[in-house]
């Protein structure tokens, strides 16, 4: 195992990327590993328990939702757009925040001081109440969840990588580049950004979490992709109106979003300890 | 220390107020590009086209943006938020008569947090360097991936659904009567001398409170227990154990005492996130507050009550942070200008 880079000997990184594989796996492969199509209805099996439990059925491993469609299916599905949604919107978020924190950063001065308002403006909405208030001006559908994510969560990238960006300008190494002739975009994406890079790829896992749990409360009120497309909110929200007789409804999509959003934290948690460099011994251990 | 206080309240209602304006223009102009007609909604369905004309021209509709603009913000500064389209009522008093409960449940849920927060953040450090301190740390991950609209519904579940312990559907049981005094159900009940309605509000409280409290508090946990490992790296805790003062006491009277200071101002952010997140316990738990009444109005495109409430969240969201850094100030003797 000598050869192998620093964070991948981590527990918490391997534990990570496993669950974020299994989820991944049954997003791609979907149509080839769900038992039913997930908008398919039986409705003379209508609110079964799961198979192991009283009055199950074999072939609805996980039970079926109050229109008679197979939870297990509609849960692996559901992982499609879970993905989709935090793989896009925080590349995006951190494409967005990264370059003005980088700006800000770099150059300082009012251009610094601009982009330090905008977050401000930002940092005094709620994320939830901003998201919601985007997702009624932009209109439901999967492209706009993932705007709206990436217009809020931008400001998480921003704020942190700014004060990363002024320590690392300040280093010496930065002045030779300036020094030698580089231009500034030179100086900027050859010194500066692989400096700030770990710290960014640790928000970034991070930001997925936040993502994934965003696209849930969004469809949760029914404001993400839509009805005919199966989300985890979704199933929740469905599920709801069925506590009493089929609490396993509920507690399914509840698992997977938390399971999910686990593996993206504890592969973050991971990164950060193993990439930081700036970290104490203590932290590390 | 009250200069120093004011000093700053008035350096920080100076950045409020533009802050508050771009983001009442960012509510204003996101939500006129929608495609919906504000003057159609505003009249009956059997309303003539010429009618609808007439009242686009009464709502100033046919005016530039900036101009609608202008007249709207005019009428929030004389506290005129217009009429809800669905409710037909005034949104102003819409708004007041929701707060308090949003304002109830965030601070009893805050206070939850911060309990369980500062808890759990001195037992993370207590362990640290036994073997219970992965373990331990696994587990306030494991507590970072529930967010708290996840922690509401498995409340619910366990103790709403499985056991019956507790309500978890609206403020007060039906047939309880309900007392108005000041909005805020705990308090009036308690002024006009009924124990047994402020029992039951107590009742319906708990579930939404600890699900706010305990999906805020790993962060706390995180960050005390990370300031409390760089305070103790500093001389004066190496010289109180050489007084020979016991761990406990360095702990609390010395450790503590300096950690809790970064571990503070994460609280005032964390409570404007929480005071957001209210809005899906709310939600679940059909409770009458502010993020119900925003819910409502968003499935019904009732543009009025949206603008008012999404204000009305920056600027209590001002607000606490405005107070978490007076209440730095006056804990922290080094700020203070003499």
């Amino acid at each position: 195992m000598t050869s192998l880079p620093a964070w991948l000997k981590s527990g918490r990184v391997l534990i990570g990327l496993t669950i974020i594989t299994i989820v991944a796996v049954c997003a791609i492969f979907a149509p080839y590993l769900a038992p039913h199509d997930p908008s398919e209805q039986d409705l003379l099996a209508m609110l079964l328990p799961p198979a192991w439990a009283q009055g199950g059925d074999a072939a609805y491993p996980l039970g079926t939702d109050s229109l008679g469609r197979c939870v297990l299916s509609r849960l692996i599905f559901g992982a499609r757009v879970a993905l989709t949604v935090a793989f896009l919107a925080s590349m995006g978020a951190m494409i967005l925040g990264a370059v003005l924190a980088h700006v800000a950063g770099y150059f300082g001065g009012w251009i610094d001081w601009f982009i330090g308002r905008i977050v401000d403006v930002w940092m005094s909405f709620p994320p939830v109440i901003l998201s919601l208030i985007l997702m009624v001006g932009l209109g439901t559908g999967l492209r706009n969840v993932i705007l709206a994510i990436i217009l809020v969560d931008w400001t998480r990238f921003c704020r942190v990588l700014r004060s990363e960006v002024l320590v690392v300008t300040r280093r010496d190494y930065v002045a030779a580049a300036r020094l030698l002739g580089f231009s500034h975009w030179r100086t900027i994406t050859r010194e500066i950004a692989p400096a700030t890079l770990p710290l960014l790829i640790t928000l970034m896992s991070l930001e997925m979490g936040v993502a994934v749990i965003v696209e849930a409360i969004l469809s949760f009120v029914g404001l993400s992709v839509g009805a005919q497309t199966p989300a985890w909110g979704q199933m929740i929200a469905d599920a709801r109106q069925n506590i009493y007789q089929a609490p396993w409804n509920l507690i399914c999509p509840i698992l997977a979003i938390f399971f999910t959003v686990f593996g993206f934290n504890v592969l973050g948690d991971g990164l950060r300890r193993t990439l930081d460099t700036r970290l104490s011994e203590t932290e590390r251990a | 220390m009250f200069a120093t206080i004011a000093k700053l309240l008035m350096k920080r209602l100076i950045v409020a107020i533009p802050i508050l304006l771009v983001v009442s223009a960012l509510l204003f102009i996101i939500l006129r590009i929608l495609p919906v007609d504000p003057a159609a909604m505003s009249l009956p369905p059997n309303a003539t086209l010429a009618e609808i004309e007439a009242k686009r021209l009464e709502m100033g509709l046919h005016l530039p943006l900036i101009q609608q603009y202008g007249i709207w913000l005019a009428q929030v500064l004389h506290g005129n938020f217009g009429t809800s389209i669905h409710f037909r009522r005034d949104v102003a008093s819409l708004v007041m008569t929701t707060l308090p409960s949003t304002i109830e449940l965030a601070v009893f849920a805050m206070l939850i947090a911060s309990i369980i927060g500062i808890a759990g953040g001195l037992i993370l450090f207590h362990v640290r360097g036994t073997r219970k301190e992965a373990g331990l740390d696994f587990g306030s991950i494991l507590l970072l991936s529930l967010p708290e609209f996840l922690w509401s519904l498995f409340l619910i579940l366990l103790f709403g659904v499985a056991l019956e312990w507790l309500p978890f559907t609206g403020r007060l049981s039906p047939g309880v009567e309900r007392p108005t005094i000041t909005g805020f159900l705990l308090l009036d009940s308690l002024l006009a001398g009924k124990p047994a309605v402020f029992w039951n509000a107590v009742q319906h409280m708990l579930l939404p409170c600890f699900a706010l409290g305990i999906s805020f508090s790993p962060s706390i946990m995180r960050v005390l227990r990370s300031s409390l490992l760089d305070v103790y790296q500093d001389d004066y805790i190496h010289q109180a154990r050489l007084r020979g003062l016991s761990e406990r006491r360095i702990l609390i009277r010395h450790g503590l005492k300096n950690a809790i200071l970064p571990t503070l101002s994460l609280m005032g952010v964390q409570f404007g996130f929480l005071f957001g997140g209210t809005l899906l316990v709310e939600v679940i738990y059909s409770y009458p507050g502010m993020g119900n009444l925003m819910v409502d109005a968003i499935r019904n495109a009732d543009l009025p009550i949206i603008q008012a409430v999404g204000l009305t969240y920056c600027i209590v969201v001002l607000v606490i942070s405005i107070a978490v850094d007076s209440l730095y100030l006056i804990l922290n003797p080094k700020l203070r200008v003499r």
